[in-house]
C-alpha cells in the first residue's frame, strides 16, 4: 500500500467533486436545506392553534374558561354564534378544534353534576390533535383554577418535570438529530456514485489494469468524502449552537468519535452498493432506500423506536442512524459520557467492521459483467 | 516457427492455451490458443466481437477464464502475473479517462499511480507531449479532446513508465486518417525498444504493419503468422480477402448442415 497513490487518487477524486456541480450543490445545498426544513420549517410545538368556540352560557365562567385559552398563547380564538357554526369551522378545516360551552355551564358547575364543555376535534389531522388534547387538558386545569379561585383541591398532586429539556422545546430535539440525517446522506449518497461513475464511465478498467490496490482505491476516494462528511458536522453544529442555541452538555471527543464511526459505517455502505450495483442510477436508489429513510424514519428523529412494531424495534438495531442518534442527543442535551454510551458505540462499531469488510471484499479486481 | 526452439527472446512474452470464457450468453472465447512473441509486435485482427477485447481483458486478468491457461514468461522464464503488473500498460477501447481532469492532471496522475521518479517523468512527459504535439493543450480538459487527441493522450498515460508490455484495443477506432498516422509513428518509435506490443483492430490495413497477425473469430483463432507469409501462404493479396476466404472455409461445412 503507498500513501502517494491514496493521495493521488483522493486529489483526483477533490477534482470531481469541485467541478461536478451536481455533486456540489449536495454536498453545499442539502445541508442547508435540512436545517431549514427540519429546523425552521416543521414546528413539532404546537402554538397559535385556531379553536372554534360556540359560548352558548355566555356567563362569567363561561368568558373566563375561554380567556384561558386566548391568553395561553397556544389557542388563537375564534367565536361563532351557534353550534353548527363552529363545528363547520373544523368541517372545513378552517378550524383545528371546536369547544362547545353548554347554556347551562355555570349552573352546573355549581351543583353537584360538575360543568361540562365539548371539544370537537379533526381526527384525520392526527399530527396536531394530540397536541391539542395535551395542551387543553392543562388548560383546563388552570381554568378550574381560575373560575373557582381556590387551588385544585386533588388529595394527590402528580407535578411533571421534563429533565434535560424542561421547556420540551422540540427543537433542542431535532437539530442534534439532524446531524444524523445531514451526514448520513452527503456520506451514503456521495460513496455510493462514487465508485459506480468509475464503473460507467470505463475508467474503472483503466484504473484496475495499472499497479494500483484496490484497498488504495478504496482509501483514496473515501478521504475526501469523510472531509465533507466532518464539515457537514461542525456547519450542523454551529448552527444548532448559534442559530437555535441548543446546549451541548457531553464532551466534544465522545461526539467526534461517534461521528468518525458513523461517517465511516455510512461511507462503508455506500460503497459497498456501488461496488455491487456498478450503476450510478440503481446506486442512487438503493443509498436513497437503505440509507435516506431508515435515517429519517427509523432511526427515532421523527417516530419513538419504543412506540414501534415488534419487528421495526428489531430491525432499528441493526441502524447505525438509530445509534448515532442516540450519541448525539445524549451528548447535546445529557452530556453523556463515552462510557454512559458504550452500547450505541459498541453496536456502530461492529456495523461498521461487518460493512468494511463486505465492502473490501466486494471490490475485485475484475470487470466480470 | 516454434518458439522453444528460438534463442532465448528478450523481454515478456505471452502463451495463450485453449482459452474459453463465457460472457452471459455468449461464448466469447471459445478455445483461442495464441503464441505472443516477446519484443514483437502483435496484430490481434478480427471482426466486432469476435472476442479481442475479452482476450485482452482476460491478459490483464481484468476477466477469470472459464478454462484454459495463460502463461507469462520474462527472459524466457514463468512468471506470475503479480509481478509483471507493473510493467504491463493498457489502453482500453472504451473511453476511460476522466472528463473533467486536463491533459497535465491525467499525467500527473498516472506518474502517481506507476511511482515514476521526478526526474523520469519530467523528461517522458515533455518528450511525449513534444511528439504527440499535445504540449499546446495541457489544460484542456480530456472532455473537449477531439477523438485522435484523446486517444494520444491515453496512449501518452500508459508510455508514461516506459512498459515492457504494451496492449492497446482499438486505438485508432474513430480517429482521423491524419490522426492515425501520427499514432502509428509513435508505435514504431516504440516496436525499436523491444517491448510486446499486441494491437487489437478491426482495421484490415494495419494488419500489414504489425510483425506477426493473430486472426481471430468467434472467439478461435483463424490463422496467425508474419503478414506477408500469410497472405502468400493463401494466395491473397490483401488481409480482406484473407478474413473474407479463411471466413468461408470456416463455415462451409456448417452452411451443408443448415
Amino acid at each position: 500500500m503507498k500513501i502517494a497513490r491514496i493521495k493521488a487518487i483522493a486529489k483526483k477524486e477533490i477534482f470531481h467533486v469541485v467541478r461536478d456541480p451536481f455533486t456540489l450543490a449536495l454536498a453545499l445545498l442539502l445541508p442547508v436545506m435540512m436545517v431549514t426544513i427540519f429546523g425552521l420549517a416543521i414546528e413539532f410545538n404546537v402554538q397559535n392553534i385556531k379553536i372554534a368556540v360556540y359560548d352558548g352560557d355566555q356567563t362569567q365562567s363561561s368568558r373566563k374558561l375561554i380567556d384561558t385559552l386566548a391568553s395561553s398563547g397556544y389557542f388563537l380564538i375564534d367565536s361563532f354564534p351557534t353550534q353548527f357554526a363552529a363545528i363547520h369551522q373544523v368541517d372545513a378545516e378552517s378550524d383545528r378544534a371546536a369547544l362547545m360551552i353548554e347554556p347551562e355551564f355555570e349552573h352546573h358547575l355549581w351543583s353537584d353534576r360538575g360543568a361540562r364543555a365539548q371539544l370537537v376535534l379533526d381526527g384525520a389531522d392526527n399530527s396536531t390533535v394530540g397536541s391539542v388534547v395535551g395542551y387543553f387538558t392543562a388548560m383546563q386545569d388552570l381554568a378550574t383554577h381560575k373560575i373557582l379561585g381556590s387551588p385544585i383541591t386533588t388529595p394527590v398532586e402528580v407535578k411533571t418535570r421534563f429533565l434535560f429539556n424542561p421547556e420540551l422545546n422540540s427543537r433542542w430535539f431535532v437539530v442534534p438529530g439532524l446531524l444524523v440525517v445531514v451526514v448520513g446522506i452527503l456520506s451514503i449518497l456521495l460513496t455510493s456514485l462514487t465508485v459506480a461513475r468509475e464503473y460507467e464511465n470505463g475508467s474503472m478498467e483503466l484504473l484496475l489494469s495499472t499497479p494500483v490496490e484496490p484497498i488504495e482505491i478504496i482509501l483514496g476516494k473515501l478521504a475526501p468524502y469523510v472531509g465533507l462528511g466532518l464539515s457537514a458536522v461542525v456547519f450542523v453544529y454551529i448552527i444548532a449552537r448559534v442559530f437555535f442555541h441548543v446546549p451541548f452538555l457531553g464532551s466534544h471527543f465522545t461526539l467526534i468519535l461517534g461521528c468518525v464511526l458513523f461517517l465511516s459505517t455510512y461511507l462503508a455502505q455506500g460503497l459497498l452498493i456501488s461496488v455491487t450495483t456498478r450503476k450510478q442510477q440503481v446506486a442512487m436508489q438503493i443509498a436513497m432506500m437503505s440509507g435516506l429513510l431508515p435515517s429519517i424514519l427509523l432511526s427515532g428523529f421523527i417516530f419513538a423506536i419504543e412506540s414501534m412494531p415488534l419487528f421495526f424495534r428489531g430491525l432499528t438495531a441493526a441502524l447505525p442512524a438509530r445509534w448515532f442518534m442516540v450519541i448525539c442527543r445524549d451528548t447535546f442535551l445529557k452530556g453523556s459520557s463515552l462510557y454512559a454510551l458504550r452500547y450505541s458505540f459498541l453496536a456502530l462499531l461492529l456495523i461498521c467492521t461487518v460493512m468494511v469488510v463486505i465492502a473490501s471484499k466486494k471490490f475485485k479486481r475484475d470487470v466480470e459483467p | 516457427m516454434n518458439h522453444q526452439n528460438l534463442p532465448h527472446p528478450q523481454g515478456v512474452g505471452i502463451a495463450v492455451q485453449d482459452l474459453k470464457k463465457r460472457l452471459g450468453p455468449n461464448q466469447a472465447l471459445d478455445g483461442v490458443t495464441l503464441n505472443f512473441q516477446a519484443g514483437l509486435m502483435h496484430g490481434l485482427i478480427g471482426p466486432e466481437g469476435a472476442g479481442k477485447t475479452t482476450l485482452l481483458r482476460t491478459l490483464l486478468q481484468l476477466l477469470k477464464p472459464n478454462s484454459g491457461t495463460i502463461l507469462y514468461e520474462d527472459e524466457g522464464k514463468a512468471t506470475p502475473f503479480t509481478d509483471l503488473r507493473p510493467s504491463i500498460a493498457y489502453m482500453p477501447q472504451q473511453q476511460s479517462l476522466y472528463a473533467d481532469l486536463s491533459i497535465g492532471e491525467h499525467l500527473e496522475f498516472f506518474k502517481e499511480l506507476y511511482s515514476i521518479p521526478e526526474a523520469e517523468y519530467q523528461q517522458k512527459s515533455e518528450e511525449l507531449l513534444k511528439i504527440t504535439r499535445l504540449d499546446k493543450f495541457i489544460d484542456r480538459p480530456a472532455g473537449n479532446l477531439s477523438g485522435g487527441m484523446y486517444k494520444k493522450l491515453g496512449l501518452m498515460c500508459s508510455l508514461l513508465r516506459s512498459p515492457r508490455v504494451l496492449l492497446l484495443d482499438e486505438p485508432t477506432n474513430g480517429v482521423d486518417p491524419i490522426s492515425r498516422r501520427e499514432f502509428w509513428d509513435l508505435l514504431y518509435r516504440l516496436a525499436d525498444q523491444k517491448i510486446l506490443i499486441i494491437i487489437a483492430t478491426a482495421y484490415l490495413d494495419e494488419a500489414e504493419r504489425c510483425a506477426q497477425v493473430h486472426l481471430i473469430e468467434s472467439g478461435r483463432t483463424l490463422a496467425e503468422g508474419e503478414p506477408r507469409e500469410l497472405l502468400k501462404l493463401e494466395g491473397v493479396p490483401n488481409f480482406d480477402a484473407l478474413f473474407i476466404a479463411r471466413s468461408k472455409r470456416k463455415e462451409g461445412p456448417h452452411a451443408t448442415h443448415t
